[in-house]
């Protein structure tokens, strides 16, 4: 139900709306409000990924013990992280995207799912065979496929309800990302900048999958749904309509249509101001010399009506990017003080080494400042223009193909990927996990061909020189003023998402396999080695009076790939859904979930 | 506030780039015994799981135990196995000298540990 819909309906018909707005609206939400749930990836709408529980805090952490662990039987890159609806989890694995059904009670699994798709999808994802997690509403459960298939599942049975496929893997087409449950709708994106697809999110009907709008990241203003008078960008220090044809304006051609500004990031939905929050990521191909202009509306954050899809506001952060600097990292949506005065904000921490507070309202732009020190490709944001003022040595579209302009920071991994941030309300403050990382950067010449590569340039990289040496850090942010409050470094890229508690807890994995827990100053409490590198998304949830804290590992390659020799016990049931009985005590192979909890006394 | 565990780093720095493998530092010997049976599982995995190599994988764990404290082990084990992960992520590990120093020092250190325990290098 819309805001305004609620406010015409003050003068009586209330109670009528009320029960019509839940039956269309999904119960997603209303679950995610009760801590013992982990009801959405990101735990929220506002992708804070914060908890209310406390009975871990910073003072027992240490104590932290394994409670359970659970293998997906899969190898390869784990990313996401499991949801928890009472007293059953839903856990996803990488392609070819299994979905377990397990019971929280003694780990018996209720359900298993495993899609058919067709292996030929794995060569044109671009970064492993990834998927950022599932979703739930209704009594329904969402899995966005690799082959870009969204399918919905009944929670209790497994059974397939429906689906709908979004993309061609032939032409590059893949997904990667969780599907977004937001208020009637289920939203998803596409993947396959590397092989010059065109970015869009779809708007679906949770009840059918059905597609209710569809909104290009490039292109002609109808099929952008973007409204030339009143979709507003920040223009010489004010919001201004962006006028018409903004995208086609910024590509040579038609090479909008072959545009990247891919979708597979973390969306928000603020249900105040009805827009659902995302990015964009890099233009296609990767040499900036192939596609002169802005190449607009890549690398920028976007904010829709959730209803109509239409654009209330855009901000490009990289205009004509340079080094693969995808936009689509997480949008944090935070009611915090800005530069002294109360705004309801949206921070993003941008793989180009920005850290960006908007005003998530009006799209009005508040804060760019550099979240590591090291980021050189540009010395600053212009306040004004709201453009990066690029350092022309850095520049690859300057020097030109065939040239290795060198020592960019951060290197083309980003500042930061993917893996979210968490936000305190209790502190204030952003938890972030970065990459410390420079590279030289070699653009080429290339041609398009549908579903080949469309990279165009070589890169090599390395830890941030004269700097602690290590590959990471781990900081603690304060968007009102854009400053870093502390920083921990590690030894290699932190590349999985954080969590912080109302324990006064704060938790993250690294590559190396550990799961760590600090205190609000950043002070190490504990550690734990996992089996192998954590990618994934700590998360938490309560059952039974009891506080867990979860996280998926796995990267390839790892120690426990060995573990479960001699655990196994047939492999029979597994291919089918249906062996229920063969799978309940079978353990596999592959990527775990350590589950951790306090020792009963 | 002070990034506190800088020190560490500037052990691991100086283990990464000045370790020869025939220049065992004193070592605190600290792996818990959760490491020991995470090497020796999948150790004994690697050679078709046969008995004798609980007490050969056994032997070579130990080895690496007196020559690298657990953090170091970690670490440098790590830079090792990802320079197979496909993409930029394995790239950084092929790329980045200071991943290549922990990831040759760390695979000098196990042959070594494997001759000295007649485990076959795999």
């Amino acid at each position: 139900m819309s805001f305004q819909a609620r406010l015409t309906c003050l003068a009586g018909c209330l109670a009528l709306v009320a029960a019509v707005a839940s039956a269309a609206d999904s119960d997603t939400a209303r679950l995610t409000k009760d801590p013992k749930n982990w009801a959405m990836q990101a735990g929220d709408l506002n992708n804070h990924r914060y908890s209310e529980l406390k009975q871990i805090t910073s003072k027992n952490a240490k104590n932290l013990t394994v409670a359970w662990t659970f293998s997906t039987g899969v190898l390869r890159g784990h990313e996401g992280g499991p949801l928890v609806i009472g007293d059953t989890m839903y856990l996803h694995s990488p392609f070819p995207n299994k979905v377990f059904a397990i019971a929280l009670e003694d780990q018996s699994i209720r359900w298993k799912y495993e899609p058919k798709q067709d292996p030929t999808v794995i060569p044109v994802m671009c970064c492993d065979t990834v998927n950022r997690g599932l979703a739930y509403a209704n009594g329904k459960i969402y899995l966005q496929q690799a082959d870009t298939t969204l399918v919905a599942l009944d929670a209790k049975t497994g059974n397939e309800l429906w689906k709908n496929k979004v993309g061609d893997p032939k032409l590059g087409e893949t997904t990667t990302n969780t599907p977004h449950i937001f208020k009637d709708k289920v939203l998803t994106g596409i993947s396959g900048g590397e092989f010059g697809v065109r970015g869009r999110l779809t708007a679906h009907d949770l009840n059918t999958g059905k597609i209710l709008w569809k909104a290009y990241s490039t292109g002609p203003d109808n099929e952008m749904l973007m409204d030339p008078a009143k979709t507003m960008t920040w223009t010489d220090g004010k919001m201004a309509p962006v006028g018409p044809d903004s995208s086609l304006k910024t590509w040579q051609g038609d090479q909008w249509k072959l545009g990247g500004g891919t979708t597979w990031g973390w969306y928000s939905y603020d249900p105040e101001t009805n827009l659902v929050y995302y990015g964009t990521g890099n233009p296609s191909t990767w040499n900036p010399r192939q596609r002169p202009g802005d190449n607009k509306w890549s690398m920028t954050i976007f904010a829709r009506d959730l209803d109509t899809g239409v654009a209330k506001w855009v901000y490009q952060m990289t205009p004509h990017d340079e080094w693969d600097y995808d936009g689509v990292n997480e949008m944090i949506l935070a009611d915090i003080k800005v530069k002294g005065k109360p705004r309801k904000a949206l921070v993003h921490f941008d793989r180009n080494g920005f850290a960006y507070t908007m005003d998530r309202v009006t799209g009005e732009l508040l804060v760019a400042e550099k979240y590591d020190p090291v980021v050189n490709w540009a010395t600053h944001v212009d306040m004004k223009s709201g453009r990066p003022q690029v350092v022309a040595k850095y520049s690859t579209d300057k020097n030109g193909p065939d040239v290795n302009t060198k020592g960019v920071c951060p290197s083309a991994l980003g500042t930061k990927d993917q893996q979210p941030a968490s936000y305190s309300p209790k502190t204030g403050l952003f938890y972030v996990p970065t990459n410390h990382v420079c590279m030289d950067y070699e653009p080429f010449q290339i041609e398009y061909t549908a579903g080949q590569p469309y990279v165009g340039s070589t890169l090599s990289m390395y830890a941030a020189p004269n700097s602690h040496g290590g590959m990471g850090n781990f900081i603690a942010w304060d968007a009102g003023t854009g400053k870093m409050v502390w920083t921990k470094p590690e030894r290699f890229s932190v590349w999985s998402g954080a969590l912080a508690t109302a324990g006064d807890v704060v938790f993250y994995g690294t590559l190396e396999g550990y799961l760590k827990a600090v205190d609000l100053n950043g002070k190490e409490l504990w550690k734990f080695k996992t089996p192998s590198g954590i990618i994934g998304n700590v998360t938490t949830w309560e059952y039974k009076g009891k506080q867990y804290i979860g996280v998926l590992s796995g990267i390839g390659g790892w120690a426990g790939i060995g573990l479960a020799a001699g655990l196994t016990k047939g492999t029979e049931g597994l291919g089918a859904v249906g062996g229920y009985k063969d799978l309940a005590k079978y353990t596999e192979l592959g990527g775990v979930l350590t589950v951790f909890a306090l020792p009963d006394r | 506030m002070q990034p506190f565990r800088i020190k560490s780093f500037h052990v691991l720095l100086a283990l990464a780039t000045s370790l020869a493998g025939a220049a065992p530092a004193a070592h605190a010997d600290d792996f818990p015994t959760s490491g020991r049976v995470e090497y020796v599982l999948e150790c004994m995995q690697k050679h078709d799981g046969k008995y004798e190599y609980l007490y050969k994988c056994s032997c070579v764990v130990d080895r690496i135990a007196r020559e690298l404290a657990y953090d170091d082990y970690v670490a440098m084990s790590v830079a090792l196995r990802n320079q197979a992960l496909a993409g930029e992520r394995g790239g950084v590990f092929r790329d980045a000298a200071s991943a290549k120093d922990m990831a040759s020092k760390y695979k000098a250190i196990e042959a070594g540990a494997n001759r000295a325990c007649a485990v076959p290098q795999r």
